[in-house]
């Protein structure tokens, strides 16, 4: 395969790693302001206009800050996981149509690779607070892996019905047909789009150890969960990663559900739309830190458990049901 | 490196530690993350993990059964970190100078504070303005 000038472009500036991770620090800053403002609080202010270097001033301090290994914990792991927790997330933006139209890699099946992607993303939460030799890592990533049994079920299940009613399983189809269905499949077929919307919405939270499933980071009870032991530059390249995370699950969100049918013939107009889109479902999960508790962990398994995967399944096979007869 | 001062400067996280205070100081503290004070706005967070932080923040005397546990914490923290002693108990041990149990304040344990803020307790205020004098500070640090 030869990369043409275009190619190289696309990956490296915009829609690829470059505005990816731009877009990463912005939604930090949108997170901690929504946040703050459902506070009744200012957030970040003082580094750059309102506050929105903020991020990016968090970096470059973690990094260079003083790099601390444990005695007794593996070097290894700790040095890979988080450049893996930063590169996984990249690659899996890749496969999402960040520009509205078509994604960087497209394929049929790119779908199935972000879900696996994201399964590697919670192992290597494991394997880092394993490799930290701390109770509270370990707590904390054995939190995550439990966690991770009970929302990946309806992760994948209900990521599934927009697939089903696309007729593929690549990202940038699934975006597409929306288009030519004239119907974002949140709003098709209802209730159904509706309901697997939301749930794939809690599975996000979970994925992402947000409020109210942040019991894997909980500070108020294990220091910093799995995160304990990190410093300087494991530490920011970590944060980075989840944002990242953040970015790509909001952006699934986005291509999954969020289609529309003007914006993705029109050249400049459709990676505005999708980032907007992007934008709104960051919010929505911005603003659900805001205001709810945290779940303990074995009341989030028993909600994933009893109530979650359920209606996941339910909804799957109500929406297979309902393309045959429709 | 004036980058690197710039984001050290705006970004203090700071690392809340009780070492045998009344309750009163850790209160002002705590006020001064809350909507009305929001130290957020300096880009300050209060992080759980030693290791994450940059700041120390020690309220109340250090008493024989904390001394221990403050070294570790401060040792535990990556350079630079900065100690910040909040009330009068954390500068010298305050009313309980002098008790059979207490050690004295932070200077006498640590050997250094980078910042003190007096008052029984200290106003929100007053401890915003101690972290912001302590950030400006900052700006000036060298890399080790
Ligand atoms: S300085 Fe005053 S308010 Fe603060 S811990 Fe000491 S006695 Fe309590």
């Amino acid at each position: 395969m030869v990369l043409s000038l275009n190619d190289l472009i696309a990956m490296l500036i915009f829609p690829g790693f470059f505005f990816l991770i731009l877009m990463a620090f912005f939604l930090e800053w949108l997170d901690r302001k929504v946040v703050a403002k459902v506070q009744d609080r200012y957030g970040p202010l003082m580094a750059g206009p309102a506050g929105i270097l903020q991020p990016i001033a968090d970096f470059i301090k973690l990094l260079s800050k003083e790099d601390i290994v444990p005695r007794g914990a593996n070097k290894v792991l700790l040095t890979a996981g988080p450049i893996l927790m930063v590169a996984l997330p990249l690659t899996a933006l890749l496969f999402v149509p960040i520009d509205g139209q078509s994604a960087i890699v497209d394929f049929e099946g790119s779908l199935i690779a972000v879900l696996f992607i994201l399964i590697l993303t919670t192992q290597l939460v494991l394997l880092i607070g394993w490799a930290s030799a701390n109770v509270f890592a370990a707590e904390g990533s054995m939190r995550s892996a439990l966690q991770m049994l009970s929302y990946e079920i309806p992760l994948a299940l209900t990521a599934i019905c927009p697939a089903l009613m696309a007729g593929s399983l690549s990202l940038s189809e699934i975006y597409r047909a929306q288009a030519e269905l004239g119907w974002p499949f949140l709003a098709y077929l209802p209730p159904l789009g509706a309901i697997s919307f939301l749930v794939f919405l809690t599975c996000s939270l979970a994925e992402l150890e947000r409020v109210p499933f942040d019991a894997p980071e909980a500070e108020t009870e294990i220091v910093a969960g799995w995160m304990t032991e990190l410093t300087g530059r494991r530490l920011a390249l970590v944060k980075l990663g989840r944002n990242l995370d953040f970015l790509l699950m909001a952006s699934l969100m986005a291509s999954l559900y969020l289609g529309d049918p003007i914006t993705p013939s029109l050249p400049l107009l459709a990676p505005a739309a999708f980032i907007l889109k992007t934008l709104a479902c960051a919010g929505i999960m911005s603003f659900a830190r805001g205001l709810v508790a945290r779940f303990r962990i074995d009341q989030a398994l028993r909600l994933f458990w009893t109530y979650i995967i359920p209606i996941s399944v339910g909804v799957l096979v109500a929406t297979k049901l309902a393309l045959l007869l429709a | 490196m004036g980058l690197l001062r710039w984001a050290r400067a705006v970004s203090p996280w700071i690392l809340h530690f009780n070492t045998g205070a009344c309750n009163a100081c850790d209160i002002e503290v705590v006020a001064a993350l809350t909507p009305r004070f929001d130290v957020e706005r300096f880009g300050a967070l209060k992080v759980g993990s030693p290791r994450h932080a940059d700041i120390l923040v020690v309220t109340g005397p250090v008493t024989r059964e904390s001394e221990p546990r403050l070294r570790r914490l401060y040792e535990q923290m990556p350079e630079p970190k900065l100690v910040m002693a909040v009330g009068t108990c954390a500068i010298s041990g305050g009313v309980f100078a002098g008790c059979y149990n207490v050690r004295g304040g932070v200077i006498n344990v640590l050997g250094k504070a980078d910042m003190m803020v007096p008052g029984c307790p200290p106003r929100p205020e007053a401890i915003l303005e101690g972290l912001i004098k302590l950030v400006e500070r900052l700006r000036g640090i060298k890399k080790r």
